[in-house]
């Protein structure tokens, strides 16, 4: 589904990703774990497009197709989600202008109608479910004044409004109390399929007690420096990064 | 309910099509046509009685047409007696093939406890120069809304004094302005609190795309004694060029002490860490631009309290950020 060859990307002067390879195939949920400052947010924004970044060598494959060729909104289209770290307050777009937007441009590259008014919101409501989402946040702005947990959930709520094939979770736990976490690890759960895939970017093992991921790599300095399976991440929250890093 | 000086038009007048004939639900129309009334040739003027409720909204629509002068003057009186209440949208277009000058005085009377609500849509043409000057007073208990929506001229000057000059009157402008192309549009604004007790607020937002230039000059005066004098002012822009620009001049001009005055301005470009998120959802560069351009207008549009002309002004707003009208 992705294969990422010797990534190479940049902010300015400063190379940040530093030849990354890794692939990801339909079912599989992946773990990506590091330290601070090691690229782990890079990577996804580079996934999904974001121009502050330059990509100065290697390739990305999204199902066969060249993933770098795409703008943001060509890559959405195309399957891939990113869940942001920060979501981005918008005032003045409400919820569901903004979901009605990006599902009907969705659906037009894939040759259908407008979605109705009445289906938009038979859909809403359920995929608010998923999340334990209060139908009130609908006509709420863009996560203006949404709390970190609201935040959040309405990006998972976003996922499942949107299907993607590849959704990538950029710090998805961070700020999240006990209670939060489990709605939001229990969304993600419930909208795995045997065909899409979950790239998990996390600091903590804590999510992954949720979200179990079938591989775990540990990036640091730019580079996945180790990749195993689950129990990697247990290692690493019982004993920290220093080891792997001296086994470099 | 209104005064002698016109009477309503009945039916459809048979002027050019336009999105404005097409009636909103709850409201007369009335055609000014080279600033006189469509149905008695003459000024229009407009008084509501004390005492009187407008159920109604009036729109007056003020059109310019080839029959009339290049230059014209326009003087109009709106007075609202002591205790009444109404509501007016007041748009102006052109329809003329070559360039026109309007030059117009509006004076506004509330008297004690009225309640107004008047909306100004100037939606003319790139050859139409459009000056007007709205000189307001408020007495007592008054409460003016009064919302200014530029979206088509080639020059636009509004000159707006408001004076507050009765105890407890409140006073709410706001506007947004729309420009591109070589349209200027300037907003000078002086609202003076010459009692005590008073409230004002300014909000005006504008979006300035190719070389289009804007000006803001707003100014508070709050006199000696004018005590407990509540003012706020804020002038935002958002500049889509290299080449468009604005000039912000805010300016507080306090002679009591125990007062609440504010003012802020800023000028801004379309964020860019809002524009990939929205993209990243699947909404392309140009919708997702215009989707943060309304979102910018939003402030303005929503302190329109009637629901239906406020979702009128947000379609208007969007066709005219789509480069549709």
């Amino acid at each position: 589904m992705l294969t990422i060859k010797d990534l190479h990307a940049s902010i300015g002067d400063k190379e940040i990703l530093k030849g990354i390879n890794l692939t990801v195939n339909p079912g599989e949920v992946h773990a990506i774990m590091g330290p601070n400052g090691s690229g782990k947010s890079t990577l996804s924004a580079v996934l999904a497009g974001k121009e502050t970044f330059t990509v100065t060598s290697g390739e990305v494959k999204f199902q066969g197709e060249d993933l770098l060729a795409l703008a943001p909104e060509e890559r959405s289209w195309r399957g891939i989600f990113l869940g942001f770290q920060y979501p981005i307050e918008i005032p003045g777009v409400t919820n569901v202008n903004f979901m009605k937007t990006a599902l009907n441009e969705h659906r037009k590259h894939q040759g259908l109608p407008p979605i109705t008014a009445a289906e938009f919101l038979k859909l809403m409501r359920q995929k608010m479910e998923i999340v334990e989402m209060d139908h009130s946040f609908s006509s709420r702005g863009v996560n203006v004044g949404f709390s970190g947990g609201e935040k959040k959930r309405n990006e998972i709520f976003q996922m499942a409004m949107l299907e993607p094939k590849l959704a990538i979770l950029d710090e998805t736990d961070s700020g999240l109390d006990v209670d939060a976490l489990r709605i939001v690890a229990t969304g993600v759960n419930k909208l795995k399929r045997p065909d899409n895939a979950t790239v998990v970017i996390t600091h903590y093992q804590r999510l992954l007690d949720y979200i179990v991921p079938d591989v775990v790599h540990i990036l640091y300095k730019g580079r996945i420096i180790k990749t195993a399976g689950k129990e990697l991440a247990l290692e690493v929250e019982q004993r920290g990064y220093d080891w792997l890093i001296k086994e470099l | 309910m209104i005064n002698e000086h016109y009477t309503l038009a009945n039916g459809t007048p048979s002027r050019p099509q336009f999105s404005c004939r097409v009636p909103l639900s709850n409201s007369r129309q009335l055609f000014v046509v080279n600033g006189l009334v469509q149905e008695t040739g003459k000024p229009f003027s407009f008084r509501l009685q004390a005492g009187k409720m407008m159920d109604e909204l009036l729109q007056v629509i003020s059109v310019r047409d080839d029959q009339g002068p290049t230059l014209l003057d326009v003087n109009t009186e709106f007075v609202f007696g002591n205790g009444s209440s109404g509501r007016l949208l007041c748009c102006s277009h052109a329809f003329t093939t070559g360039s026109v000058t309007t030059h117009e005085t509006v004076e506004i009377h509330l008297e004690e406890n009225a309640c107004a609500e008047i909306i100004v849509m100037q939606h003319e043409h790139n050859e139409a120069h459009h000056q007007t000057r709205y000189t307001i007073h408020q007495e007592a208990g008054s409460q003016l809304k009064m919302t200014f929506l530029s979206l088509q001229g080639c020059v636009i000057e509004n000159e707006i004094e408001v004076n507050l000059q009765g105890r407890n009157a409140v006073c709410d402008l706001s506007g947004l302005y729309l420009a591109d192309g070589q349209q200027q549009i300037t907003n000078r604004i002086n609202v003076q609190h010459l009692v005590p007790d008073c409230h004002s607020s300014q909000l005006f937002k504008g979006i300035l795309d190719n070389e289009a230039r804007g000006r803001f000059y707003g100014k508070i005066t709050v006199v000696p004694n004018a005590q407990r004098t509540d003012a706020f002012q804020a002038n935002h822009n958002l500049l889509l060029s290299e080449k468009a620009s604005i000039h912000t001049d805010p300016q507080l001009e306090i002679y009591a002490d125990d007062v609440k005055c504010s003012h802020g301005a800023t000028i801004g470009r379309l964020q860019p860490e809002e524009l990939f998120y929205l993209r990243s959802r699947g909404i392309p560069k140009k919708e997702a631009e215009l989707l943060q351009q309304l979102a910018f207008a939003y402030a303005v549009l929503v302190k329109i309290p009637n629901e239906v002309l406020r979702e009128r002004m947000m379609d208007l707003v969007e066709k005219r950020l789509r480069g549709d009208c």
